[in-house]
């Protein structure tokens, strides 16, 4: 327990900042829609002139922009990637920074098992992304409603907002996977921010391409918002992929970081 | 009884050597000294013992558990103070050792004020704002304050002001006194002769002497040099006892061993400008004692 108040109260800033990053990201995109869906025509000509591979890229879809919903699958598309930037970094960071800061025999020298160690540090991160979470699903929540006039599935806006949490679950772990891989990480940001872009430039070459199988390379392509906005549902085999990813992952961790070896400095 | 019992202990660090075949034991309430040159594999041992780094083989016990197995459960009742210490340099001194007292099941509060009294140390400082000594106290009051029944220190006095080691070792004293163990690592043979009841010496990764402080006070080695006011004839000092002599001009250079009176005898009878008498580290003794044993 002390150690992940420790841990809660040491991302304590980051928290905060990324809420309010994403809090103020989608007020200000929202605020925009009320704009956009007046002027949903012209909007849907002007796109229309940009070559298709390019709009499948941008995940533009032009039948639905002047929707709530559909905007907000346009929109929600830049909050993933920020999302799993913070997911990543603090992924990457939280284990590994005991050794980079040096602490690692201050904590390691205490009677504490890894395996405790490990989860109160888990714990944290999830926590942490939780309450990032909750507050932006309180603020995308109201701003729907105060910027739509007509009737819209809130189930479905729901839906479409988790998946934030579960793509920043996936980079979370994938980030303390990596984090306990590569031997000694110089720099948290050049890596995260690597990876995290990596994924994020092949789902757009995945969106042109169409093919379905392709979808399975990156995380950013696992929901795909015009199936939830049909069915109102998640794809299971999407689901199935996300959840076993992150079990192998987060063992695997576990598994490396009993077995490994702290260095003096 | 032994409170450490170390059993044919080996680590490689890939190919390269860490220890090999280490075996040695402390008892209760010894203080027991851990000597080598850097390099030699002090810090491996001890990070082995505290479950820091896995035995490549062999096998320790601490109050009579494997310290792998058991190793949480033991460390209730070790203090580890490491030869660099780095905290989390946010947290303010008494933030960082109520988060350390948090880890063992006692209160700690009245210890604390204690020991940082003792030390000299201000508590409402900001970790990264602490001189690299003081720093080091922030470590000996963090490896002291749950009273431990095994001290474990690695190159403890590195960065300590002469007058804080002698505090420290009064500390030290104190607690051995109140019936802790105490196990530390040195490359100082001074400060491990001036504390210790028995020593073992590590060489190369393997333990290559293992005796009485007494014992080893018999090779009593001094690094001796006389500046002289003529040019002395070179075979001045050649008596029993002095090696690795080096005469240059007026300087003379040498290691003695034995009753220190004849020497000092040999020096009144020449007119002199100047004297050192230190004490050798530990390297030139291996060079010159060691090296044939080993």
């Amino acid at each position: 327990m002390n150690i992940f108040l420790h841990e809660l109260k040491a991302c304590k800033k980051s928290t905060i900042t990324w809420t309010l990053t994403l809090v103020g990201l989608i007020i200000l995109f929202l605020s925009m829609f009320p704009v956009i869906s007046q002027e949903a025509e012209a909007f849907k000509k002007l796109m229309e002139g940009f070559p298709e591979e390019i709009r499948l890229a941008l995940g533009l879809s032009v039948e639905n922009i002047g929707s709530i919903l559909g905007f907000y699958s346009y929109v929600f598309l830049y909050i993933s990637l920020f999302g799993a930037i913070q997911a990543m970094i603090l992924g990457v960071s939280i284990l590994s920074k005991e050794v980079r800061e040096k602490t690692a025999d201050f904590l390691l020298t205490k009677p504490v098992t890894r395996t405790q160690i490990v989860t109160s540090k888990l714990l944290a991160a999830f926590t942490s992304l939780l309450i990032t979470n909750v507050f932006y699903l309180g603020a995308a929540t109201i701003m729907a409603s105060l910027v739509e006039t007509k009737e819209y599935s809130t189930k479905v806006l729901l839906l479409l907002s988790l998946t934030l949490f579960f793509l920043q679950l996936f980079f979370l772990a994938l980030g303390i996977l990596v984090s306990l891989a590569v031997p000694s990480i110089k720099s948290v940001l050049s890596i995260s921010l690597g990876a995290v872009f990596a994924f994020f430039i092949i789902g757009a070459l995945v969106s042109t391409t169409g093919d379905e199988a392709l979808r399975y390379l990156t995380p950013f392509k696992y929901f795909d918002f015009a199936y939830i906005m049909q069915n109102s549902s998640y794809e299971s085999s999407f689901m199935m992929v996300t959840i076993a990813f992150i079990v192998i992952a987060i063992t695997a961790s576990y598994l490396i970081y009993s077995k490994r070896d702290i260095h003096a400095v | 009884m032994n409170v450490i019992e170390i059993n044919n202990l080996t680590k490689n660090y890939g190919k390269e050597r860490g220890i090999i075949d280490v075996s040695f034991s402390v008892e209760e309430k010894e203080i027991f000294g851990f000597i080598g040159p850097n390099g030699a594999g002090k810090s491996t041992t001890l990070r082995t013992l505290l479950a820091l780094i896995y035995p490549t083989s062999g096998s320790a016990k601490i109050f009579g558990k494997d310290c792998i197995k058991y190793g949480p459960e033991i460390k209730k009742e070790i203090g580890y103070l490491p030869s660099e210490v780095f905290y989390y340099d946010k947290m303010k001194v008494s933030d960082l050792l109520k988060y350390s007292a948090s880890f063992y099941k006692k209160d700690c509060s009245k210890r604390i004020s204690e020991l940082a009294h003792a030390m000299d140390l201000n508590l409402n400082k900001k970790i990264d704002d602490l001189s690299f000594g003081n720093k080091k106290k922030v470590g000996i009051v963090q490896g002291l304050l749950h009273e431990p029944k095994l001290i474990i220190l690695d190159e403890p006095t590195s960065g300590l002001d002469p007058l804080m080691q002698q505090k420290f070792f009064e500390l030290l004293q104190e607690e051995n006194k109140k019936g802790a163990t105490i196990l530390f690592s040195s490359h100082i043979l001074g400060e491990v002769q001036r504390m210790c009841n028995r020593v073992a010496i590590i060489k190369e990764g393997r333990i290559i002497q293992l005796e009485k402080i007494s014992a080893l006070q018999e090779n009593n080695y001094k690094k001796i040099r006389v500046q002289t006011t003529v040019k002395l004839d070179e075979n001045y000092f050649n008596i029993d006892g002095v090696s690795n002599l080096v005469v240059s001009q007026n300087m003379i250079s040498f290691l003695f061993k034995g009753n220190i009176n004849s020497i000092m005898k040999k020096i009144s009878e020449i007119e002199i400008i100047n004297v050192w008498v230190e004490e050798p580290d530990l390297e030139e003794i291996f060079l010159h004692f060691y090296e044939k044993g080993a």
